[in-house]
């Protein structure tokens, strides 16, 4: 395994993880730019466009530090240049260890254990891989579909599609807790007071209008801390 | 030139063609580790195990490939779907900042301000992830080792159910009469062990379609 990661960790690898993790980079610029010109034609201002990606960076922080702590622990398992390429693009920690799990099952071995040699870190790599393209096709020639989708679905009635999208957003958080709720633990309790937290903030918040970009991660760091020390 | 032509040319048409670039170079590039273990190791993983790995994982995930994107959609948008498709994290990272993007600005869900919002909050998280990602991968090991061991084990275990907490109790203030349906199918499926794809379908369009009812009977509005 040790031998495994050396080459999981040369210089190359890093170059092909960069060059991804760049394609990632690009995209959002262009779509960045993208947005000011479109923002003209909604009549959203150049204002409201700053708070909106500042309101994203400051939530992103919460989720990004825990992204940080298991990207970390993943660097020992897959190489660094691997778990940055994932992570940083594409994947989930969970899905990306399962592909490379499952790869070397496929080859015969139990991922990291014996016998996991540079030929079944390749069938890894390979699953990593195809498993990720699978997404990625899907959205890359259908995701325009999904729009037309979108506009039957809401019939240009703006206040269903309000409610279509509140409505959708529900059932996938509903699902999400649900997991968690069936585990019971510490996680029903990191839900039950991120839930309870975030109302408040979110009513605290109407009052005092400063604290609206901050209330998600404060409430997420509450829910936290309540699993961690009432568990 | 209308308003939707102009929306149409300056938004949707460039939106689509950068989204389907990038997704497809993504794939392409996705094997380049792969192409350099053959170039410069000389290995290459045999087609029948390479087969089998994928026939295994498409098992596995294949309908998310599908289910996902279709779920998300609503929310993230066009926009929104190619970049959070790309860069990953959608559950915990870029749907709860489209959300509050939204929210902060006081723009509704599923307008076109709403898409525009939205989307520039999905930008702002990227920019984040990508710093902490490239972070980690060159100073991690070192920051990990100055950090409590009870905070990280908190961050590692308890961010995603708090966050999801956060988003549904955010969500749920909006639509509180339909929040318990939002909970109550997906607990129950999951309780009678119905196949996980099959459960994130029933509980966001079942949610859907009682949004539709209740709506329709003016329950809600």
């Amino acid at each position: 395994m040790e031998a495994v990661l050396k080459v999981a960790n040369e210089f190359g690898v890093w170059v092909c993880a960069g060059a991804l993790v760049s394609v990632a980079l690009i995209q959002v610029i262009l779509y960045y730019r993208q947005l000011f010109k479109a923002a003209e034609v909604v009549e959203v201002s150049r204002d409201d466009l700053k708070l909106a990606f500042r309101t994203g960076a400051v939530t992103a922080i919460g989720p990004v530090i825990a992204i940080f702590i298991i990207m970390v622990g993943l660097m020992s398992v897959i190489g660094g240049p691997m778990a940055w390429m994932r992570l940083a693009v594409i994947g989930a920690a969970p899905t990306e260890l399962t592909a490379a799990t499952l790869g070397a099952e496929a080859a015969g071995v139990e991922f990291g254990g014996e016998g996991y040699n540079l030929q079944v870190m390749a069938v890894s790599w390979w699953t990593m891989a195809i498993n990720g393209a699978g997404w990625l096709l899907f959205v890359g020639l259908f995701c325009h579909k999904l729009e037309d989708l979108r506009e039957k679905a809401g019939g240009g009635n703006p206040v269903w599609l309000g409610i279509l999208s509140v409505s959708a957003m529900l059932g996938v958080f509903g699902f999400l807790n649900s997991r968690y709720i069936i585990k019971m633990g510490g996680p029903l309790l990191a839900v039950i007071f991120g839930a309870i937290a975030m109302i408040v903030l979110v009513k605290i918040s109407r009052k005092v209008p400063a604290i609206k970009e901050y209330t998600l991660g404060i409430a997420m760091l509450i829910g936290m801390f309540a699993a961690t020390i009432l568990s | 030139m209308t308003v939707e032509d102009r929306y149409e040319q300056i938004w949707i048409k460039p939106v689509i063609r950068i989204g389907v670039i990038t997704m497809l170079l993504a794939v392409v590039l996705s094997f380049g580790p792969l192409a350099y273990l053959y170039i410069v190791h000389g290995i290459l993983p045999d087609w029948p195990t390479a087969l089998a790995a994928w026939g295994l994982v498409a098992a596995t995930f294949g309908a998310f490939y599908i289910v996902e994107p279709v779920s998300y959609y609503p929310i993230l948008g066009l926009a929104g779907t190619y970049i959070s498709f790309l860069s990953g994290n959608i559950s915990n990272l870029r749907l709860p900042c489209a959300a509050m993007a939204q929210d902060v600005v006081g723009v509704p869900e599923g307008t076109r301000k709403g898409e525009i919002i939205g989307t520039m909050g999905i930008c702002g998280s990227v920019v984040v992830n990508l710093l902490g990602a490239t972070l980690a991968a060159f100073i991690g090991s070192w920051l990990i080792g100055i950090l409590p061991e009870i905070v990280a084990e908190a961050f590692k275990i308890y961010t995603a159910p708090a966050i999801f907490g956060a988003v549904f109790g955010q969500f749920s203030l909006k639509e509180p009469k339909l929040a318990p349906f939002a909970l109550g199918i997906p607990l129950i499926l999951l309780y009678l062990n119905v196949a996980v794809w099959i459960v994130i379908l029933a509980a966001v369009f079942g949610t859907v379609a009682i949004g539709r009812v209740f709506y329709m009977k003016n329950i809600i509005s």
